[in-house]
């Protein structure tokens, strides 16, 4: 990885970079990178950008194969990649440009509880949360589900959740889809991964998944903090997690078949990751309806951990979850591919808009909003690494016309898992995270070091980019009080 | 376990590099790999070990058959398909003996103990075709694939 990647960028303006489509044979777009000149630099460090010009190869990809500033390595797809293909014109999906963790997202709840309320709490909380949130590889909740009710969950999502008493139609409202994107097809999904999910609805998951109390640090702008009901000092609540085993599942039983479309279809990419199958064919339109299913399992899971983390607040501090106002403000995808219309070259497209580590961002008086978020743009949250802090944007018009409504989905990984744990001692990290305040718990070995702020781009300047590009819109920032991981 | 395989860096991911003089011997060695990244068995105590010995019959044996069109697909199917096993049934699987394997078919069995009988350190959610490399190299086989954590 310390080869330094030597392809072409040229500078559209600032904040945005072009790899020409004639880098590479066989790219049928531009690839265009949003980025810093400072952040460039960390993106050359690995294969990213050569991934953003494979993704270019996709049949049927429109205007351009984007990457976000948080963009780096992935498998296939670089995460932090957006891609839209046109589905009429016989535009492609591809299980590697969602991932393997399907609707992987965050949600955001904000408390009326102030830092000072809580200060003297916060280690009681986070064990408490620690003991009562499943977390960690391969846990199982508490949350069981029956093999007839696992199907509801696919079709249903969060709706699920709230006719179980575990949350409210408000909850639904405040999250993308209303926790429930249709079109989810029960019959497109293997017996295993109905095996695999059973057991893990309303767990955490491992790696970078957590749950973090937060307090709100810095305020952007401030009319639409109010609107959210948002201030300076005020505790709210992040959860970061997806489909679990589930999804994991889906998307290896489609990326095994798929492989084989390449040929079927005629499709040549350079990576078999890249493996993909025209949106408007039988295994493309499986795909989708085994995806959404997961897409709707994952929003069941997050609904599942939230109104586990409502019923811990209560245990705490002794008041019901509406009197400490732990409303949800948005839950957001980043890993899902999406039909979505867009106007391309003067007409309205049917678009397949793969979000690779990529966020939703539609602005103000999208119809995709719920009334309460008309005026003010579509929340979008960015979580950043355990020790700096992480974000609240709205979206903007600009992420319509350039990046098919999208922005990016965090602080993106700067040093290898491996490099992280051989470089990063866990006691000074610790002793360092202590004094900033913040408490960590986790329990894998190595996942505090291997999730050390180090390994970690700056989400600050991250943000920046976004912000200054247009594609989204500061609204406030974070710092992490107490940190939960897998 | 003797560490046989190396670590190949990735910025998000991990990635293992191993050689055997056999393409049997490859398959195993890629799993077991696999597994110790996942899991370790806690120091046990030298009563325990003697105990264990004493019944070892604690351990479960599944039949793995896997498909795929050409080597590298069957050494990315072999490895998913364990993924999903050990998830599945809760199991850590700790040795392979591979009864078959020619360019299309794998079958095996697998080993493995319950969960709770590891300290379980990673997720693995799936062994990928990014930069996945099965071949012959100075007379012994060697295989680089690229997982998702």
């Amino acid at each position: 990885m310390s080869e330094i990647w030597q392809g072409p960028l040229e500078k559209i303006d600032d904040y945005r970079w072009r790899i020409t489509k004639s880098y590479k044979q066989g790219m049928r777009v531009d690839g265009i990178i949003y980025a810093d000149e400072k952040l460039l630099k960390d993106i050359r460090h690995d294969k990213a950008a050569e991934q953003v010009a494979n993704v270019a190869f996709l049949p049927g990809i429109v205007k351009a194969s984007l990457a976000m500033p948080d963009i780096h390595w992935g498998y296939g797809f670089p995460i932090g990649g957006v891609a839209a293909t046109d589905v009429e014109a016989g535009g492609v999906i591809s299980p590697g440009g969602v991932g393997f963790d399907i609707n992987c997202g965050v949600r955001l709840m904000r408390t009326s509880l102030e830092h000072n309320e809580v200060k003297d709490k916060l280690k009681d909380l986070a064990y408490a949360l620690f003991n009562n949130v499943p977390s960690g590889v391969g846990s199982k909740g508490d949350i069981r589900v029956s093999a007839k009710e696992e199907k509801e969950i696919l079709v249903k999502g969060s709706k699920w959740a709230v006719g179980k008493g575990y949350g409210t139609e408000d909850d639904l409202e405040c999250t993308e889809e209303s926790g429930a994107i249709a079109g989810a097809d029960p019959e497109a999904v293997s017996e295993r991964a109905y095996e695999r999910g059973k057991a893990q609805s309303g767990t955490l998951g491992s790696g970078n998944h957590f749950l973090e109390v937060q307090v709100i640090d810095q305020l952007y702008d401030s009319k639409i903090c109010d609107t959210l009901g948002l201030d300076m000092g005020q505790i709210v609540v992040m959860i970061h997690s997806g489909s679990r085993g589930f999804g994991y599942q889906v998307c290896e039983d489609y990326t095994r078949s798929m492989v084989h479309c390449l040929q079927k279809y005629n499709i040549s990419v350079p990576d078999r990751q890249l493996a993909c199958t025209p949106v408007n064919s039988p295994e493309g339109q499986a795909y989708l309806g085994a995806m959404r299913c997961a897409a709707n399992y994952a929003w069941a899971n997050r609904q599942c951990l939230m109104h586990l983390t409502r019923k811990v607040f209560e245990k705490i501090f002794l008041k019901s979850w509406q009197q400490m106002g732990m409303f949800l403000i948005y839950d957001v995808a980043h890993n899902i591919a999406k039909l979505e219309k867009y106007v391309v070259d003067g007409k309205e497209k049917l678009l397949c808009v793969h979000r690779k580590g990529a966020t939703r961002a539609f602005p103000a008086n999208h119809p995709a909003l719920p009334e309460r978020y008309k005026q003010i743009g579509q929340p979008v949250i960015i979580p950043g690494d355990m020790g700096r802090n992480s974000y609240l944007l709205v979206g903007t018009q600009k992420a319509m016309e350039e990046t098919f409504g999208s922005t990016c989905h965090g602080a993106g990984r700067l040093k290898s898992r491996t490099a992280a744990t051989r470089t990063i001692n866990l006691g000074v990290l610790m002793k360092e995270l202590e004094a900033k305040g913040i408490t960590v718990m986790a329990s894998g070995r190595d996942t505090i070091t291997e999730e050390a702020p180090q390994a970690y781009k700056d989400i600050n300047e991250v943000v920046d980019v976004v912000h200054n590009a247009g594609i989204s819109k500061r609204v406030c920032r974070m710092r992490p009080l107490a940190v939960i991981k897998g | 376990m003797h560490k046989s395989y190396e670590i190949i860096e990735h910025t998000a991911d991990i990635g293992i590099r191993c050689r055997s003089s056999n393409l049997k011997e490859l398959f195993k060695n890629a799993a077991l790999a696999m597994f110790d990244l996942i899991a370790e068995k806690p120091k046990s105590s030298f009563l325990q070990s003697f105990l264990n010995k004493l019944s070892p019959n604690k351990s479960e044996k599944i039949e793995v058959g896997v498909k795929g069109q050409d080597t590298e697909e069957l050494f990315v199917n072999w490895l998913n398909e364990l993924l999903s096993l050990s998830a599945a049934e809760g199991l850590i699987f700790y040795d392979f003996i591979i009864e078959k394997l020619d360019s299309n078919i794998l079958e095996a069995v697998a080993i493995g103990n319950e969960f709770r009988e590891y300290r379980v350190n990673k997720e693995i959610k799936a062994a990928t075709y990014h930069e996945l490399k099965v071949s012959q190299v100075k007379g012994a086989w060697q295989a680089e694939v690229i997982f998702d954590v």
